[in-house]
């Protein structure tokens, strides 16, 4: 996983993330959406003029005083959680 | 964020399990789906070196058929891109089987050992010595540990009225599995919450409601698995390792952030 920043405001940022596919991207979208402080985030595989499908480009939109790589943190720590819990509940419905 | 994930099994065997998982957002249910699917690595035959081929086949047939062997898949015991070397033997008139692959490994051995890689005739010969690689079904789909992997929704059939009493009532096909709703319209012992395949009443609504007027709504955050393996590893290890592998990668994210 390469990342890689291509803007970064106070409130927004836009995020190469090498290697990556939509398996990961949605979900960690899905997790960023679920957070209050977002206003914004989706990403994109295949940009305007990039000829073609790229490594996915993560767009994020903060509400202001929040900083989009910490939000972005937070939703990553999310989708660990989330994981975790998953693979809990799995295994309770196993000895269910 | 705080999640509330319920598990509740259908069938459960080794290498086909059927499970509604609640709780779940739909970006969440396609990740697990496509991780089982490409993310969860198997080995496979990935490159083979013929001693002699004799048999009506061409190397590169025989070699296609040699990568479709499941082969069994002690993840923990191995990394991605290491290899085992397995080989064959056999003379003609006979047929070769994925059991009659001898690996070098006990661990790493065809899944099943009935496959026919090809007959041979009388004088006809076949025999190799050939390398499995632990690869990911992203780059092959003979590394595809989870060969049907899918999810649908959870239905809720609702009893709304009677059926007009002299209409010929049509069959009401549905397919998956049903949360019992009307348990007391319902044919045999029923209880509302239920979870009910509709094989059990031949995928026909109007068996299991005969005379009744019935809705069918998505069960909102409720999918319901279908999961078969190849036979690489059983369904509890695909389901797991798919999860723990959007796990690392968010780990992995969450350290390349704090840089």
């Amino acid at each position: 996983m390469e990342l890689r920043v291509i803007d970064k405001t106070d409130e927004e940022l836009r995020i190469e993330i090498g290697g990556e596919d939509h398996t990961f991207m949605n979900v960690l979208k899905g997790e960023l959406l679920q957070t209050d402080t977002v206003t914004a985030a989706t990403y994109d595989v295949n940009p305007e003029q990039s000829g073609g499908q790229t490594d996915p480009v993560l767009s994020i939109k903060t509400e202001s005083g929040v900083d989009p790589l910490d939000a972005l943190a937070e939703a990553a720590r999310g989708v660990q959680r989330t994981a975790d819990d998953f693979t809990d509940a799995y295994r309770a419905g196993i000895d269910a | 964020m705080v999640n509330d994930f319920q598990v509740e099994f259908i069938e459960r065997e080794d290498r086909r399990a059927r499970f509604v998982a609640r709780g779940l957002t739909p970006a969440l249910a396609n990740g697990i789906r496509r991780a089982m699917v490409a993310d969860v690595p198997t080995f496979s035959i990935d490159t083979v070196r013929f001693v002699e081929n004799t048999s009506v086949m061409f190397d590169e047939m025989i070699g296609l058929r040699l990568g479709l062997v499941p082969l069994t898949t002690p993840l923990d015991d191995f990394e991605p891109g290491d290899t085992v070397t397995v080989a064959l033997e056999v003379d003609g008139p006979a047929t070769a089987y994925s059991g009659d692959i001898e690996s070098a490994d006990d661990m790493v051995v065809p899944a099943d050992e009935n496959i026919p890689i090809i007959e041979l005739k009388e004088g006809q010969r076949l025999e190799f010595e050939a390398d499995a690689v632990l690869g990911y079904g992203k780059d092959h789909a003979k590394n595809q540990g989870g060969v049907a992997v899918g999810y649908r929704h959870l239905q809720r059939v609702e009893v709304v009225g009677d059926a007009g009493e002299f209409d010929e009532q049509e069959p009401n096909i549905l397919r998956g599995v049903i949360e019992e709703a009307a348990a007391e319209h319902a044919e045999g012992d029923a209880e509302d919450g239920d979870l009910v395949a509709t094989e059990t009443f031949g995928n026909d609504l109007t068996e299991r409601y005969p005379g009744k007027e019935v809705e069918v709504h998505d069960v909102p955050e409720a999918f319901v698995f279908s999961v078969e393996t190849d036979g690489s590893f059983d369904v509890d290890e695909l389901v797991t390792r798919a999860v723990a592998s959007l796990g690392d990668r968010a780990a992995e994210l969450e350290e390349k952030v704090a840089l």
